[in-house]
């Protein structure tokens, strides 16, 4: 290229930018539209329903009953965690309780508890045949009260999601501003006066993203209500699915999202109102610390109860399966092997590596481009916070079942499903990271008379590095205990740990379930190691 | 679930003539075993199809099956006669990969019998995905429609899925000679399925308390016997009482099943959990008598083997209803001649033994004793039911229902 003419070459370059801008519309653009696929597909099944059919289905009682199971289980699940998640951020952070520290880990670890290995543990525990109830047994004891149904989902969901409430609040707790508790205290309000009209105000943003957080994690599980055997939609979407009840399943489908959305549009609402005041510390003095007195120790058996039935009771149940030699039911499951672990790593490092891929185009277009067109691909790729997995699995089967045959059974479905799902945390971490990029460094480099995308792997990549690399790890795990997406699509023959944990779990031959579980449990620890590395939550207080 | 990595060793050395076979099943276990670790298996889809999963307190451990014994052991098996028909010895070499489907329930011991075929032939490999039955009908029938079959095989823990996968044109016919040993009853008349081992609907009864003649010829007659007022028991919920029920509307009508229900009701019939308490309470005297898989009275008897319980089979009614587990073979352009010599082995006297004396089925052969002292296959008066139809169980669930049973 010639120096000589300063107009032809900014002719150049600005073309040259143009093609690349138009390149990674379309890539961005395709990443998109495969990522709507499986949405699209259940919608359009909908579509085809007949319309009397449409109603009928949409009008059943029994519609209603799975509607207002989901409902009444998101919001039980959600008020519960409130009222544990919040006094155990006020002891953690605000009070002279002993071993704070110790109390604020033990607080947030049950999310690294998969939901539904918690149901397992507990099933097992206090199920109609399980330790407790053979315990009892001998004591004349002929029946315990059943933890099927709604009370056990709840039960469990409550214990292993509240650390959502718990860890959002805290942060709201360790950003307030201390001098106007300080203030009301003055002008003679009593400590939970001023606590109720000064402090609370300032924590219902924190309390409200925590406890939507929950709502959305309940209202998409399908593990926990299916070991409970609780009429939700996810389960019944999952059933619908296998029995192949297409008109059902795609309904159903579509009812959830709606619910999801709806739990969307509020955090998003919260988040944004929240950003200003909630999570922003200001620097100002914390408020001062509440003396317990003489309840400090009493204090503590609240959050000693809570940990030992989340973090406690599961892991102890396993190892108790651990020391039995023998299954429960004689041939009823096939015996754990790594096999299944390292198809299980094989599939979600596959599906971390595409997700990352599919991002970058994604977070860069919407970081680095103009207008709001550019950031509309990155937003579609959130459809798979909308899109609960089990729904992923059943428009992914029926697209490979109608559309694309010759793909049918393959891994490629599978590592696609969790894409879907997961891409979202990819592209958030990888746009995050781009943010933080300065455009005039790569200008720079180019001034220096590197070509673009020397440039861009010389200055810009090392500096994107760790938001990629986040994104991929998040993916990675969370695709790990993914559970109704992997049990509708896996391969012939391909068994993973929680399809492998499923069938021993519905054999009831528990012995069999405890080295998966454990394995998971520490795959999940991982995982939420990355994103409080990220999130930088504060423990030290 | 694929096979141990071993299978997958070294596949140059062909040691799998006739000569090396007939070494490896001289040392099976078709000789009598001895032992008595009570070995129990659970049979039928227990778990898979029906949901609930059967659990027995009282299902003991069982050993781990050394490769050269088909047989289990236990107290109840004791001066077994060796089993007749076709031994393995002379059929045909298994050879190549098979994909089974495989029904869930007892994946595990069937996986058992596999991985001893596997082991036989050094030549043969299976891959196999287990799923509720029920669940994988449907699969089979979605994939053939799609031209994407993803296995050669499909065992079902039940006859229904097997209709199911039959109806959607998913299957093609096993050889003459497979299936040749088999009663016809449990053949599907075009060869389209094949039983291999089954479960047959008994009444155990306390031998303290009541003689065989106490007990009708007709199930339909029970309502009104005597002794059996207030001393009987059934479990209602499970899948196999629910099948004996379905066989009942389908050979007396609905009207008939429901005054049935309605009359043993007012009998004073109790609800149990499941037919292994049954046969339990059975066998303490807690009750004289019940309906319930005819297994279950063998687990009580090989816990204890001094207990007055025996088994009585009503004639000719849902009272004495076999259901099967059975075999299809799925139409797929490859591995059908695999498929079917594989059944064959299935069929085989050394694999019926097996069924027999682990999971306490029945076996498909007349020439190979069901454990315990009971009728060969052949000799069992079955009711003329074409057992497919026993997919249909939602009028049986509202007729339960109805009845004030469920």
């Amino acid at each position: 290229m010639s120096v000589s003419d300063p107009v032809s070459r900014r002719i150049k370059r600005r073309s040259r930018g143009d093609v690349q801008t138009l390149v990674l519309a379309l890539l961005a653009g395709s990443v998109a539209v495969a990522v709507l696929t499986p949405l699209l597909w259940v919608l359009n099944s909908a579509r085809s329903v007949p319309l009397d059919r449409f109603f009928d289905i949409l009008f059943r009682r029994t519609t209603l009953d799975i509607f207002l199971n989901t409902v009444v289980l998101v919001v039980a699940v959600t008020a519960l965690s409130v009222l544990i998640g919040v006094p155990l951020a006020v002891l953690t952070a605000q009070t002279d309780l002993p071993f704070r520290r110790l109390f604020t880990v033990l607080a947030a670890l049950p999310l690294v508890v998969p939901s539904y290995i918690g149901a397992f543990a507990f099933v097992s525990a206090f199920g109609p045949r399980g330790e407790l109830a053979d315990a009892l047994a001998p004591l004349g004891v002929e029946q315990i009260p059943s933890i099927y149904g709604l009370v056990g989902s709840v039960i469990v969901l409550t214990l292993f999601t509240y650390p959502y409430v718990f860890l959002t609040t805290r942060a709201s707790l360790l950003s307030i501003d201390g001098r106007t508790v300080e203030a009301a205290r003055t002008l003679n309000h009593t400590r939970l006066g001023a606590f109720r009209r000064v402090t609370l105000p300032q924590l219902k943003p924190g309390i409200a993203a925590g406890a939507l957080l929950v709502a959305l994690y309940t209202l998409s599980d399908f593990g926990t209500p299916a070991i409970m055997q609780f009429d939700v939609f996810t389960r019944i979407i999952y059933v619908r699915t296998t029995a192949r009840q297409v008109d059902f399943a795609s309904i159903f489908s579509i009812l959830l999202v709606v619910l999801t959305v709806v739990i969307l549009l509020a955090e998003s609402r919260i988040e944004r109102g929240g950003e200003t005041s909630a999570y922003v510390n200001r620097g100002t003095d914390r408020p001062g610390v509440v003396r317990l007195g003489r309840w400090r120790w009493v204090a503590t058996l609240f959050p000693l109860a809570v940990a030992s039935l989340a973090l406690a009771l599961p892991p102890a149940i396993l190892f108790t399966w651990l020391g039995r030699s023998t299954p429960e039911l004689a041939g009823a499951a096939v015996d754990f092997r790594w096999e299944f672990t390292w198809n299980s790593v094989t599939a979600s490092a596959l599906a971390a590596g595409a997700s990352v891929l599919a991002a970058l185009p994604l977070a860069y277009l919407s970081a680095r481009g103009d207008g709001r067109l550019s950031s509309l691909p990155e937003r579609a790729s959130y459809v798979g916070y909308a899109v609960p997995g089990v729904v992923v699995g059943f428009g992914l089967l029926s697209v490979a079942l109608n559309a694309t045959p010759f793909l049918y059974g393959s891994l490629a479905v599978l590592v696609f499903a969790y894409v879907v799902r997961f891409l979202p945390q990819a592209v958030g971490t990888t746009r995050s990271s781009i943010l933080q990029v300065d455009p005039q460094l790569l200008e720079a480099a180019r001034t220096l008379g590197k070509p673009p995308l020397v440039a861009f792997r010389k200055v810009v990549l090392p500096l994107v590095m760790p938001g990629i690399v986040a994104g991929a790890a998040l993916v990675f795990l969370t695709s790990m205990k993914e559970l109704a997406a992997t049990l509708l699509l896996r391969p012939f023959g391909f068994e993973t740990l929680v399809t492998y944990i499923w069938q021993v779990q519905e054999a009831a031959a528990y012995g069999q379930a405890a080295v998966p579980a454990l394995v998971l449990i520490g795959i999940s620890a991982l995982s939420m190691l990355v994103i409080l590395g990220r999130e930088r939550y504060d423990v030290k207080e | 679930m694929t096979n141990d990595d071993s299978t997958f060793g070294d596949r140059s050395e062909r040691p799998g003539t006739r000569s090396s076979r007939r070494g490896f099943l001289a040392t099976s276990g078709v000789a009598a075993a001895g032992a008595l670790a009570g070995c129990t298996g659970l049979f039928g889809g227990d778990s898979g199809d029906y949901g609930a999963p059967d659990y027995d307190a009282a299902d003991a451990a069982m050993e781990a099956m050394a490769l050269s014994e088909f047989q289990g052991s236990g107290a109840i098996l004791e001066g077994r006669p060796a089993p007749g028909g076709r031994s393995m010895e002379d059929l045909p070499n298994l050879s190549g990969e098979l994909s089974i489907y495989l029904g869930g329930g007892e994946g595990g011991l069937y996986l058992q019998l596999f991985d001893v075929l596997e082991e036989v032939y050094p030549d043969f490999a299976y891959t196999s995905q287990s799923k509720p039955s029920s669940e994988l009908a449907l699969q089979i029938a979605d994939e053939a429609q799609a031209g994407q079959l993803q296995a050669d095989l499909f065992i079902s823990i039940g006859a229904g899925s097997l209709g199911t996968v039959l109806e959607d044109g998913a299957t093609r016919p096993l050889t003459e000679e497979t299936v040749d040993p088999v009663p016809d009853a449990f053949v599907q008349p075009d060869r389209n399925w094949v039983g291999i081992a089954g479960r047959a609907r008994a009444v155990p009864y306390n031998t303290e308390q009541l003689d065989e003649g106490d007990l009708p010829d007709s199930v339909m007659d029970f309502p009104d016997a005597d002794p059996l007022q207030s001393a009987t028991g059934w479990a209602p919920t499970y899948g196999a009482f629910q099948d004996f029920i379905t066989a009942m509307r389908l050979q007396e009508g609905e009207d008939a099943t429901r005054q049935w229900l309605e009359d043993m009701q007012a009998a004073g019939i109790q609800s149990y959990d499941n037919e292994f308490l049954i046969s339990d309470a059975i066998s303490t005297g807690e009750l004289a008598a019940g309906f319930a898989n005819h297994y279950y009275a063998l687990r009580v008897l090989n816990g204890s083997p001094d207990r007055p319980l025996d088994l009585y089979f009503t004639r000719g009614d849902a009272g004495s209803l076999v259901n099967v587990s059975g075999a299809a073979l799925l139409d797929r352009d490859e591995n059908a001649g695999l498929a079917d010599v594989f059944v064959r082995h299935l069929l085989s006297a050394e694999a019926q033994e097996f069924f027999a004396t682990r999971t306490y089925a029945y076996p498909m052969l007349p020439g190979v004793q069901p454990v315990g002292d009971l009728p060969t296959i052949d000799e069992l008066e079955t009711p003329d039911i074409d057992l497919t139809e026993l997919a249909n169980t939602g009028p049986t669930t509202d007729l339960l229902t109805e009845a004030g049973v469920l």
